[in-house]
């Protein structure tokens, strides 16, 4: 076992970033805002940047950190040199190779992590990095990403999902909720593979699936728990919860066809799950992973509410244009929801200048 | 409910302490450790498995509740930090993470449980 310092982990972090502001930058491209040239020519990789490389790098980097093996640094690396070669106009398919093959790394170090802990947590997370891999893999083959688009959401769902299992052991969890999860989580990637043969029924059961699963988050996760408590737990939970709400509303536009690639919807869908659920898990740990990954002390400040606020109004406007086929309010929220990411950022540096400045006056008292 | 604890074997052949630190006082050291999410330190997360004091050193054992989980090594940093700062000087701290037994909510104190929701 060796481990990666912190300081040497900040180059892939950093690079991983990139593929987010890239993804960020062509999606508003791609509504048709002012955005630089290589941005524009990335419009059509939106969702292979915030996905398959932002999101592989960021997650494979956590795996990676908790499992304290070297090699496992090989899939952040290559999420993130995806990434980076996608943005520079590099060969689609030389970006599709790497972040594959960081895929099956991190498959491989979800699988160590059984060795340590064999349980259904543990599992959901070795499901959720393989659907990571066969989304890339259906990406490399049929060179579409928005056929590999129910697998990187089934990989992001899913990491989510194990996760809360494994903290819902901290609560008295009823053994029914307990059956019940396996079914759902297993229902996700199924609904991904049927959609490969009969996309109409295999989006359905993917929605479905993403329902039962917001419907079970709500009822019995701990954020339900925690979010009568104050502080740091109090707004992960509100995080979890709006999230949640969201994840709901994606299965039932998903159940109306929405995630139909040419569906009037999709853009609602797609960012109900993918803004609304996902990025507010972000919003609500990046206080505890960034710490925890490079070393930055991120003491907990009540306005980690403001970026939250943002994103989630702003996603009610683009949802709600969506529906109304109002493409100006979907471009407005968009735009908002871009900020919102930024002021999200403001917001934790100002954080660790916080923290920085407090440790300072408490070791020039001692 | 009664509280599991493990079999604390991971340092069999503890010596008799003269350092002026004991168990209970590297437990409520500890205690200053919290998990972010829960909000509940990790001695009554049931988390620390052994606590061996010894002339001169003392020898921490401690898990997570996920081993997909990063924040184990900076959980480690923090219990080092913690310790080094409370013992006398020149005690050698050793924290380090294990994994077996697996975590169960039974290893949490009666605090925790009632505090989750546990009807005990």
């Amino acid at each position: 076992m060796s481990k990666l310092p912190p300081i040497a982990r900040l180059p892939v972090l950093l690079t991983g970033l990139l593929s987010l502001v890239g993804g960020v930058l062509a999606g508003l491209g791609r509504m048709g805002w002012d955005v630089p040239t290589s941005a524009l020519h990335a419009a059509g990789m939106h969702g292979a940047l915030m996905v398959a490389a932002f999101f592989g790098t960021v997650i494979s980097l956590e795996r990676a950190v908790a499992v304290e093996y070297l090699w496992a640094y090989l899939a952040p690396l290559a999420a993130a040199s995806g990434g980076a070669l996608l943005l520079v106009g590099a060969p689609a398919s030389l970006a599709q190779y790497l972040i594959l093959c960081g895929a099956v790394v991190m498959t491989a170090t979800s699988i160590y992590t059984l060795r340590r802990l064999l349980a259904p947590c543990t599992l959901v997370l070795v499901g959720a990095a393989t659907c990571w891999a066969i989304g890339n893999l259906t990406w490399l083959l049929t060179d579409s990403a928005s056929t590999a688009t129910p697998w990187w959401f089934a990989f992001l769902v899913l990491t989510i999902a194990g996760e809360r299992l494994e903290l819902s052991r901290l609560v008295p969890t009823p053994r029914v909720a307990q059956a019940l999860f396996l079914p759902i989580v297993i229902a996700l990637p199924s609904g991904a593979a049927l959609a490969l043969c009969d996309e109409r029924h295999g989006l359905i059961l993917f929605s479905a699936a993403l329902l039962s699963l917001s419907c079970w988050l709500l009822c019995f996760d701990i954020a339900a728990h925690n979010v009568r408590r104050e502080g740091l737990p109090r707004f992960i939970a509100v995080c979890l919860l709006a999230g949640y709400v969201w994840l709901a509303c994606a299965g039932l536009l998903g159940l109306g066809d929405a995630f139909l690639p040419g569906d009037a919807w999709r853009d609602s869908a797609i960012h109900a799950l993918g803004v609304g659920f996902v990025f507010s898990m972000i919003l609500g740990h990046a206080p505890i992973v960034l710490p925890a990954v490079a070393r930055v002390h991120i003491p907990y400040h009540v306005s980690f509410y403001l970026p939250l606020l943002v994103l989630h109004a702003a996603l009610s406007v683009r949802v709600f244009g969506g529906i109304r086929d109002h493409f100006a309010l979907q471009r407005i929220g968009g735009l908002a929801n871009a900020y919102a990411l930024l002021l999200f950022f403001a917001v934790l540096s100002l954080a660790v200048l916080r923290g920085r400045t407090s440790a300072g006056r408490n070791s020039g008292g001692t | 409910m009664t509280n599991s604890k493990p079999e604390c074997d991971a340092y069999p052949d503890t010596a008799p302490t003269r350092a002026p630190v004991n168990e209970q006082h590297v437990r409520t050291v500890l205690r200053q450790i919290v998990d972010p999410e829960v909000g509940i330190n990790i001695v009554d997360l049931g988390l620390v498995y052994c606590v061996a004091v010894e002339t001169a050193c003392v020898r921490v054992a401690l898990t997570m509740t996920s081993p997909a989980c990063p924040l184990g090594e900076m959980m480690i940093e923090e219990a080092r930090d913690a310790l080094l700062a409370a013992c006398p000087e020149h005690t050698e701290v050793v924290v380090e993470l294990v994994w077996k037994p697996a975590w169960q909510p039974s290893m949490m104190s009666r605090e925790a449980r009632q505090t989750l929701g546990w009807q005990d």
